[in-house]
């Protein structure tokens, strides 16, 4: 839904332009849509012009069809799968998390979705050398608690002697740019800038970007939500379509994290933010606690598959969150706390 | 006499990524692009401009006010003001973009961990419940402490709103204290008590230690002074805890050196009286937002206190904090406090940090403690004071 203004085209002039307006005109659509023949008698203007600039706005204008093998090589090409530092975790995603998706963990609070979005960024950070942006919105980022994950990382992959593997985790702290972002509206120009930022491909600091972590999408969006007016749907929308386009046009692998409240019929608990987001993410995984309440305090977690486009759903692993990152539960726990 | 079609567009080659190519021409280029739609504008506002087709904040901004103002039909100086908006976001991502390390907000996770390792932790006194915690309540985070009535949440909340104000000598943040009230339960005398307790263990610590900086800050640490510095709000219903929430910032850009908040009784307004459960969630959340804003812009602790109810189960009922599953997000942190036969017991629940754990605690004369009493005064310093703290005192030594 363009307006049409002088320039656009060649061949689109002001006087042109004035004379279209007043014939309700004023969108590149009504343009195209409209009868030429009409609007040249209407406007007096040349129907050769007017066909002309019909044809240039539709070159500009149109989705232009792909062969599905082309699309398949360049998927091939630019798709690639992201550990998530957690290999029971990789195995639920499907070797991990592909770039180009938005995958969402959602789960009740202490659940571990912040736990989980730790261990990707610096499994990403550390293993793959690549830099991260992690939009916090919850003030759950705890840097020293990142910082236990890599170091525990860098112990498992035991390639290089103990200085370099503390450089290398202080430079994979550098890799992981934390933008706090307490707004929607935010959270919108901090994508708007990854946007431009890719776009205009400027090197300097943000390096090769392959994935951005957002802890959580629904505090920004869930005060928004509710009552008679759809101005919150509307924003949520547009936030969707953010991250949708940011994972397509530019290969990223965008995780989002979800709460979950309670169905008021049922009892049970549902993912929040509704009917309308669930399209959003492409693979959902959902984190729930081993114990029953919070009497019994385990550090064991099961994650299991709401929504997947590759594997059957209600696949479930266990995972261990209590240990300096995030694996396997094994027998003998180790319990070290600070 | 339809005349023939036209003929095909040239055909380009055109990346196969099919996006919405009406943006594609127009890629590159600082904030402008933002689409109109993610700009904080009113709604009515919003639905006339994707009406008239207007879809970047470029073309807005191209049209100035008096082309605006015609061609949506509202006046000069509502197109005016939405103009100014609409440069002050697109100037800020401009600004962000070319700056490279970008706004106060954002950094990276190195200067992060030097940020946290430089801050201090508010102590309670309880040296578990500071263990578990990992040094003591931090800040810049929300902390919610629930329990049942009698279980000594508004004892923690008037401890930490002394021992806030504990010299950094001493181990503490030195800073001042926001106690906002909604019960009414709390008793300026019981402070007395524990500020008074508090004074003394530090003059103890002095007197054991004799040095230059614990007597200058002890001549500045009295009774005084400490209730001096503790700002009492009581306000009776949810409007007024929102208003007092939404002035807070101003509040605390006057007094700086604030660096607890407390609201003693988060529930209670929320409970009683709220028909709406729908306005209830929004609501909360958006205080949940506001709260966590302040305690980051202004390096604070947020403490809350909720209180407990009954979930009915199909077997059995739990008991578990109130304000519903939402509300479980808006706090960082998140400490129950529960009875076991006569013990008092601390289960932290929720931490990005710390292991779940559970510790006793019991509440004395003298406010806040471990279940063991500290034995000898020498000793105080191993057990009470925060143990990161320590190798400087004995390098000083």
């Amino acid at each position: 839904m363009v307006v049409l203004r002088a320039g656009l085209c060649p061949g689109l002039t002001e006087e042109m332009i004035q004379v279209l307006r007043a014939n309700s005109v004023r969108t590149v659509v009504d343009f195209v849509s409209s009868d030429l023949e009409d609007v040249s008698q209407k406007c007096s203007l040349s129907y050769k012009a007017l066909v002309a600039v019909r044809r240039v706005l539709l070159a500009q204008f149109s989705a232009f069809p792909a062969n599905g093998a082309d699309l398949y090589e360049e998927l091939k090409s630019s798709t690639a799968i992201l550990p998530t530092g957690s290999p029971s975790l990789d195995q639920l995603l499907d070797s991990g998390l592909y770039t180009g998706e938005v995958t969402e963990l959602m789960g009740a609070p202490g659940s571990g979705k912040t736990q989980v979005c730790l261990s990707i960024a610096a499994s990403v950070s550390l293993g793959l050398k690549q830099h991260v942006l992690f939009l916090d919105s919850t003030g759950g980022f705890t840097a020293s608690r990142l910082y236990q994950m890599l170091q525990a990382q860098a112990e498992d992959e035991e390639e290089q002697a103990v200085g370099d593997t503390a450089l290398s985790q202080l430079e994979a702290l550098q890799r992981i740019q934390v933008a706090r972002v307490f707004d929607v509206y935010e959270m919108l120009s901090a994508l708007q800038e990854v946007r431009d930022r890719l776009s205009q491909q400027a090197v300097s600091c943000t390096g090769p970007l392959k994935t951005v972590v957002i802890d959580s999408v629904s505090a920004v969006i869930h005060p928004l939500l509710g009552g008679r007016q759809s101005e919150g749907l509307a924003i949520m929308m547009q936030l969707a379509r953010e991250l949708k386009m940011l994972a397509k046009e530019f290969s990223l692998a965008v995780v989002v994290t979800n709460q979950v409240t309670r169905d008021s019929s049922t009892g049970l608990l549902k993912p929040a933010l509704g009917r309308s987001w669930s399209f959003v993410p492409s693979t959902r995984v959902l984190l729930e606690s081993k114990g029953a309440a919070w009497e019994e305090a385990t550090t064991r977690r099961s994650a299991s598959l709401a929504k997947s486009p590759r594997q059957p759903t209600g696949m479930q692993v266990e995972l261990d969150i209590g240990n300096s990152d995030v694996q396997e539960p094994s027998p003998a726990t180790p319990t070290e706390g600070l | 006499m339809r005349s023939p079609l036209p003929p095909p567009p040239p055909r380009f080659r055109a990346p196969l990524r099919a996006g919405p190519s009406a943006a594609r021409w127009r890629w590159g280029g600082g904030g402008m692009q933002r689409a109109v739609g993610s700009l904080p504008l009113g709604p009515a506002l919003r639905a006339r401009l994707a009406a008239a087709g207007f879809q970047t904040a470029q073309e807005l901004l191209d049209t100035g006010p008096c082309g605006l103002s015609r061609e949506i039909g509202i006046s000069k100086e509502e197109a005016l003001e939405a103009l100014q908006v609409v440069r002050q976001e697109c100037s800020g991502d401009a600004a962000r973009t070319a700056g490279g390390a970008g706004t106060t907000r954002k950094c990276t996770a190195l200067e992060l961990l030097e940020e946290e390792q430089a801050q201090g932790f508010i102590i309670t006194f309880c040296s578990a419940l500071d263990n578990i915690l990992g040094g003591g309540v931090q800040l810049t985070k929300i902390t919610e402490v629930c329990g049942a009535p009698g279980v000594g949440k508004t004892q923690l909340c008037m401890q930490l709103a002394v021992d806030v104000q504990i010299p950094e000598c001493f181990g503490g943040v030195c800073g001042e204290a926001v106690f906002i009230d909604t019960e009414g339960s709390f008793m300026v005398d019981r402070v007395v008590d524990i500020a008074a307790a508090c004074v003394q263990h530090c003059r103890l610590i002095a007197e054991a230690h004799q040095e230059e900086d614990h007597q200058k800050a002890l001549e500045t640490f009295s009774l005084e002074s400490i209730l001096s510095h503790i700002y009492y709000f009581r306000c009776r219903d949810y409007i007024e805890l929102l208003a007092q929430v939404y002035l807070l910032p101003d509040f605390l850009s006057e007094h700086s050196k604030v660096r607890l908040v407390v609201i003693d009784g988060i529930a209670f307004p929320f409970r009683h009286d709220f028909e709406d459960l729908s306005l209830r969630t929004r609501l909360l959340n958006g205080l949940a937002q506001q709260l966590i804003i302040i305690a980051n812009d202004h390096k604070s602790a947020v403490v809350l206190t909720n209180q407990m109810t009954t979930r009915i189960g199909q077997s059995q009922s739990t008991l578990v904090p109130a304000l519903g599953e939402s509300w479980g997000h808006a706090a960082t942190v998140r400490l129950i406090f529960h009875w076991d036969k006569s013990q008092r017991l601390a289960t932290l629940y929720k931490s990005p940090s710390q292991k779940e754990s559970t510790i006793p605690y019991t509440i004395t004369p003298h406010g806040f403690r471990d279940v063991q009493p500290p034995a000898v005064t020498q000793n105080t310093e191993s057990t009470e004071m925060n143990p990161r703290k320590r190798p400087r005192r004995e390098e000083e030594k």
